[in-house]
């Protein structure tokens, strides 16, 4: 991996947060920027740290993570944002994430080696994009 | 693992990105016939009677077709169908994926059953059920994956035990989270247990350490664990095609009268408590 990935986790649930803390803890060059309890503070979140990754539950309490996918990727196009969801059946949230411009939509349980494909790929987008825009100079 | 959609398994997989997942939704949605289409196709619906529907949704938070069951221009049978011929008619996404060019023709049915196989941990036997929940199909589900998924979440091992009916809360019920599952008829969730086993969970399911751990952490590890316990089994019932919707967790349930299944489990005591509304 040629580069340190920072990145926001939003969730409502303590347990969740602190979970998706230990298995990126486990990945190196994984720099953990904060931590939002709702979509909110997310976006107050990312303006402020402007990470390379959003890991984002759909399901929360007030500005919920679908809206919040929403603003983001208005403000911040280049972030990439993968969502987390506890499945609950709804193929249309599924789907309206990835219309929204989610990455990936990724189930509880969390399997840990997902995360790690997901930091690998996003680090590979990033370096992609950065020689794309080094190339257009 | 959770129970995924094959778009979400083929990112996964590196076969394909999210971007060939949203050409294939566009796809997708100009490919397969709307509810109203379908509807006015099958002499059900006139036109101006999916435009008055449509219209309606704008007031009132409804699927397109209950509004319809509930303005008297569809009948519960005919909804029914309509999204029978709507599941039957539907581009799938591997499919879309293969028109589009992201997937090899020849490769969709390898990828199909590699799916298959991720997703067998979600299919679920025989259950013997009392007949007011043998209709209640995500009651299978969440008996069948809660042992798997203590045991994938928490590496706890627990053994379920037999439907029996439920009249008073054992007493050491200190933690009672639940979470409904609305659906033709609804099935409430509780699952309740001692600090023990609760602590034990919310510990393994979060990896914190116990100095770290508060009773709100405590209770939100049981909550979450249930969240997706029954996330999970909404969406095997939903892919069964069955439509079904969980609803927030409750973290302080009022016990109603239904079932009790008792958990065997090392650590602490446990049960689930099922109610029908």
């Amino acid at each position: 991996m040629s580069r340190k990935l920072n990145v926001l986790l939003v969730d409502d649930s303590r347990t969740v947060l602190a979970q998706l803390e230990h298995i990126l803890n486990e990945i190196d060059d994984v720099s953990i920027v904060g931590m939002a309890r709702n979509g909110a503070s997310a976006i107050r979140m990312a303006t402020e740290s402007r990470p390379d990754l959003v890991l984002m539950d759909i399901v929360m309490p007030g500005l919920d993570g679908l809206s919040a996918l929403r603003t983001i990727k208005s403000m911040y196009p280049e972030m990439e944002v993968a969502m987390v969801s506890s499945a609950r059946g709804d193929a249309q949230k599924v789907e309206e994430a990835f219309r929204l411009g989610a990455c990936q939509v990724l189930g509880k349980p969390f399997d840990a080696e997902i995360f790690g494909a997901l930091i690998a790929n996003t680090c590979v987008v990033l370096d992609q994009r950065a020689a794309d825009e080094g190339g257009q100079r | 693992m959770s129970v995924k959609f094959f778009g979400q398994f083929l990112i996964d997989q590196g076969e394909v990105d999210a971007s060939h997942v949203r050409e294939a939704l566009d796809l997708m949605e100009d490919a397969n016939p709307t509810f109203g289409e379908i509807s006015v196709k099958q002499g059900f619906m006139t036109t101006r009677e999916t435009v008055e529907a449509s219209a309606a949704q704008r007031s009132r938070d409804l699927p397109f077709g209950d509004m319809a069951v509930e303005l008297g221009m569809l009948t519960a049978d005919q909804l029914v169908e309509i999204l029978r011929l709507q599941r039957s008619q539907k581009l799938p996404i591997g499919e879309a994926l293969v028109q589009l060019g992201h997937i090899e023709t020849d490769r969709l049915g390898t990828l199909l059953d590699a799916f298959k196989a991720d997703q067998a941990e979600y299919e679920v036997a025989n259950i013997d059920l009392p007949d007011a929940l043998v209709n209640q199909c995500a009651t299978k589900y969440i008996l069948e994956l809660l042992p798997r998924l203590l045991m994938r979440v928490a590496r706890m091992q627990a053994k379920v035990g037999d439907v029996m009916p439920f009249e008073l809360a054992p007493d050491y019920a200190d933690i009672r989270v639940s979470i409904p599952i609305k659906g033709t008829r609804g099935l409430e969730v509780a699952l309740i247990s001692d600090l023990e086993f609760a602590e034990q969970l919310a510990m393994a399911a979060s990896g914190i350490s116990p100095k770290d751990l508060d009773p709100e952490m405590v209770a939100d590890g049981v909550g979450e664990f249930l969240n997706v316990l029954s996330g999970n089994a909404v969406s095997a019932v939903t892919k069964a095609g069955h439509r079904v919707e969980l609803g927030p967790p409750d973290y302080e349930a009022t016990l109603s009268d239904g079932w009790i299944v008792e958990l065997a489990v090392g650590d602490g005591h446990a049960a689930l408590v099922l109610s029908v509304f």
